[in-house]
């Protein structure tokens, strides 16, 4: 019955009541909303960061990534096409993308940069990396002689698409080697350091200039984000000695600093809502159980202890905190399906030139989580409320008008 | 005839900053069981304070109330909350109702809260209801009755929960005299029916003739 009291109690004035469940929807909305753009904003940059760069993650020789070498190409993985093949049998695998990476001289006749070369597979790379930032002409494909620079690179040679381009290098015998290309396109990653240096030519090319068919390292594309632990397996037990590294990792300055300095700013956020949401039914209830002296009066002379008082506001407290929950949660699902459907158009992300949309990617554990943290927000605001006047002398709550 | 209260030298005080009142000066009497009793007195001679001591809404300062055996001074604040809930009734001037219970909700409230069975629940609340007169009237909530029917329900919610006392401050102020009227004779019939003492403040001369014994209040003193 103390459970149907709260439950009338609410409907006793509807304003109210309504002005409490909107306080509480808005606040779990605005936390539902945020959770969803986050995780969409994560997602995005996730996606972005294997499929310009990355991949899933990289196999080389154990040690190799941490390491500078004066000949690095002795650390090189030596039989490529064997473990290509043992690769292609992981499960998971969808693409292998081998590459090499080198010094060397750019010249266009008229000037010479020096830059960081990679040999690419252009075909693949092409069909898994399609989000890298191209700001002229397309990505390499199958031109066998094709060049992609970086956007400082090309400015300094003043290359345009079409233009010739000579790779000078030196093989891993030491003698001199050149082979030529011609630009197909420019890239574009916000790294100045990276844009100012890296071009990118087919592997077979690279393999040419530098005289080996060794692979520095195997980019990996996988079917799925939960599949890299069959990469792990397989490398722990390969015959050659490798290591296995994941995204996160090769990216960590940019991809995991960057979800962990938005974690940390949604937990900010996430206590301010809270707090504004605390303050907010605080104010109400409060105002609503000051009308109610007279009746918390009632009850404490007809027996009820205070805790028992208590217990009847927080009911009321639990339930606005249900319905306020529902019908922010509802209220985000409803204008996600409707008015978000596309996401929101977000201004061009750093190392990015275009905009992108990031959807509100809600999930059921948010709505779960949401739901718990309203009515929890709502049952304490009105145990904080209710403390105020349960508190007053029996004679004091009946004199009250 | 056995005592329900037994007042010794009770006196009361109210501090409003630095001015002292003085609301009871050293009260002593003994209220018998099963008695009608009408405090009286002008505005402000302690009437409300008394009661308040009486039925545990005031925390006694000086002297003692016995009730029962026990002494309110000793009791721990859950006996006193047993003693609210399941020996004591009220009745105030405003009713007190539940705004959002029907008459037959409020009535049954705080049977639930002392524990009686559903069973009985609903016997003990027809049965007063029908000693009110309002069996017909009880899906109706307080706003949709007049003043008398809802002290009606007051006093069927007083004495359905079995109490030893029925104390009530001023419960026909706020109705005419034919409705108070009926409200205290009928307090009086059903607390007979019911064996339950009755004590009420009042101005009326009205209710003083219905009281077995009046007991009149001057300046927070017994006067004679």
């Amino acid at each position: 019955m103390i459970f149907s009291l709260a439950f009338r109690n609410l409907a006793r004035n509807f304003r109210r009541t309504l002005a409490m469940v909107l306080t509480i929807g808005i606040g779990t909305g605005a936390l539902l909303v945020f959770k969803g753009f986050n995780l969409g904003i994560m997602n995005q940059y996730r996606d972005n960061t294997i499929h310009a760069r990355y991949g899933h993650g990289q196999i080389n020789m154990k040690g190799y990534h941490n390491s500078v070498y004066e000949k690095p190409w002795k650390h090189w993985i030596e039989d490529y096409n064997s473990l290509k093949k043992e690769l292609e049998s992981v499960k998971g695998v969808k693409y292998l993308f081998p590459r090499v990476s080198f010094f060397s001289l750019l010249t266009n006749g008229e000037m010479n940069i020096s830059g960081r070369g990679q040999g690419i597979n252009g075909v693949n790379e092409s069909k898994f990396f399609h989000t890298l930032n191209i700001v002229e002409g397309k990505n390499l494909s199958d031109e066998k002689e094709g060049i992609l620079l970086g956007k400082g690179l090309a400015r300094a040679l003043n290359a345009k698409i079409g233009d010739r381009i000579t790779v000078l290098g030196t093989t891993v015998y030491g003698s001199m080697n050149a082979v030529d290309t011609y630009v197909t396109g420019v890239f574009h990653t916000g790294s100045k350091e990276f844009d100012d240096s890296v071009f990118r030519i087919q592997l077979d090319l690279a393999h040419l200039l530098l005289d080996t068919k060794k692979v520095e390292s195997v980019s990996l594309g996988m079917k799925g984000l939960g599949l890299w632990k069959n990469i792990e397996d397989f490398v722990a037990d390969y015959k050659v000695n490798l290591e296995s590294i994941p995204f996160p990792i090769l990216d960590k300055v940019y991809y995991q600093h960057s979800v962990d300095w938005l974690d940390a700013q949604f937990g900010v956020i996430q206590i301010i809502i809270l707090v504004i949401v605390v303050l907010g039914i605080f104010n109400t209830v409060s105002t609503a159980i000051l009308e109610r002296r007279q009746e918390v009066g009632n009850l404490r002379a007809n027996g009820e202890s205070s805790f028992e008082v208590l217990k009847l506001f927080s009911n009321e407290g639990f339930l606005v905190g249900v319905f306020g929950a529902l019908f922010g949660i509802v209220l985000v699902y409803t204008i996600n399906i409707s008015f978000l459907k596309d996401g929101i158009l977000m201004p061009p992300a750093p190392g990015l030139t275009r905009q992108f949309h990031v959807k509100i990617e809600l999930q059921e554990w948010m709505a779960v989580q949401t739901f718990i943290i309203g009515v929890v927000t709502s049952s304490v605001a009105t145990f904080l409320a209710s403390l105020r006047v349960i508190n007053q002398k029996i004679s004091d709550l009946l004199r009250s008008v | 005839m056995d005592s329900i209260f037994s007042v010794k030298d009770l006196k009361f005080s109210y501090s409003f900053g630095s001015i002292n009142i003085e609301a009871l000066q050293g009260v002593s009497m003994s209220f018998e069981k099963g008695k009608f009793y009408c405090l009286s007195g002008p505005s402000g001679s302690g009437k409300t304070t008394f009661l308040n001591l009486l039925g545990l809404i005031e925390d006694v300062q000086d002297g003692d109330i016995e009730f029962q055996g026990k002494k309110f001074k000793s009791l721990t604040e859950k006996e006193k909350n047993y003693i609210r809930r399941n020996q004591i009734g009220f009745i105030f001037q405003h009713f007190n109702l539940f705004p959002v219970l029907s008459a037959e909700e409020n009535i049954e409230f705080f049977l639930v809260r002392q524990g009686v069975p559903k069973s009985e629940r609903k016997q003990l609340v027809e049965k007063a209801l029908k000693d009110v007169g309002l069996w017909d009237q009880r899906n109706k909530r307080p706003l949709e009755m007049s003043g008398g029917q809802r002290q009606r329900v007051a006093v069927a919610r007083a004495l359905t929960k079995r109490p030893l006392v029925i104390i009530g401050d001023e419960p026909t102020a706020s109705l005419d005299q034919k409705t108070g009227k009926e409200i205290v004779n009928l307090l009086k019939n059903l607390s007979d029916e019911y064996g339950a003492s009755i004590i009420l403040s009042s101005h009326d001369t009205m209710v003083h003739e219905f009281a077995e014994e009046l007991v009149i209040l001057k300046d927070g003193r017994l006067s004679s």
